[in-house]
């Protein structure tokens, strides 16, 4: 079945994150990025950022989580078995830091029903506790119909 | 590090997607979806086994941008379409070129290869702060 169209807007609740070093560590280890400025203090604390920041698609931790709810959103009611993470974007803005917070928000943007397929489009905006924006993630998801 | 960034300039990195991979990914991402992380429910939906996480593999392009720009916070837009799975033991090459710089960004368009050829990502673009 097609996804409505009248979901176009939708929005889900806010999500705080905390931010912390350990989780920057365990982040950076698993996309293989060793870069000092997200593992080493001592080099960080040095560097023009001074203290450990996070790597830039660190956004996918505290914005990826508000994907979740939508997958499994009653109202939507997505076909998780056919769906794909079709393209990704993202806009960077203030570096995300060490103890920084974190409030994401999320949105679908658009949804196109095709002939075999449906598109729809999330965009996740994460600002920090300085109500500066860090991230602007946009997501695009494909369901094979 | 770039010395310096200019219009035509050239890099290139390689990433190795290790067996553990995709279980590293999932633990720090918290996505446990099963097709990246269940070799038996992979080869079920036709995958042939566990695919890398697409975001992942983006962390991979993300990286190397920011090792040749030197510095995490410069890397300001990113983006892709993925074109097809990315597989355990496969070696990931990000060729980068510099398409233009202008009003303190350099525009940069990428290829996301794997040791066959293929392009696992397409229209992959970032800008990098100059």
């Amino acid at each position: 079945m097609a996804i409505d169209t009248k979901f176009i807007g939708k929005t889900w609740p806010d999500l705080s994150y905390d931010v912390c070093k350990e989780k920057i560590r365990e982040y950076a280890k698993a996309i293989k990025n060793p870069d000092p400025h997200f593992v080493d203090e001592e080099f960080a604390r040095k560097s023009k950022y001074g203290c450990i920041i996070a790597p830039p698609t660190f956004c996918v931790v505290f914005g990826g989580a508000l994907i979740e709810p939508i997958f499994f959103d009653n109202e939507l009611n997505l076909n998780l078995m056919m769906l794909v993470h079709g393209e990704q974007e993202f806009e960077f803005y203030e570096v995300v830091k060490d103890k920084d917070t974190i409030t994401s928000t999320a949105k679908i943007t658009d949804i196109v029903n095709k002939e075999k397929l449906d598109v729809m489009t999330v965009e996740v905006l994460s600002k920090n506790q300085h109500d500066r924006k860090v991230c602007r993630g946009i997501y695009t998801f494909v369901v094979r119909k | 590090m770039a010395d310096k960034i200019s219009k035509g300039t050239t890099f290139e990195a390689q990433e190795v997607v290790d067996k553990y991979r995709a279980i590293y990914y999932a633990g720090a991402s918290g996505d446990f979806n099963p097709i990246h992380i269940d070799p038996e429910f992979g080869k079920m939906v036709g995958l042939g086994g566990v695919i890398l996480h697409g975001l992942c593999a983006l962390g991979f392009v993300a990286k190397s941008v920011t090792d040749w720009a030197g510095d995490p916070g410069k890397l300001k837009k990113l983006r892709c379409r993925f074109a097809t799975p990315v597989h355990i033991e496969d070696v990931i090459t990000v060729t980068g070129e510099v398409l233009d710089v202008s009003g303190g960004r350099a525009s940069l368009s990428l290829r996301v290869a794997r040791q066959n050829g293929d392009e696992v990502e397409k229209n992959v673009m970032a800008e990098v702060e100059v």
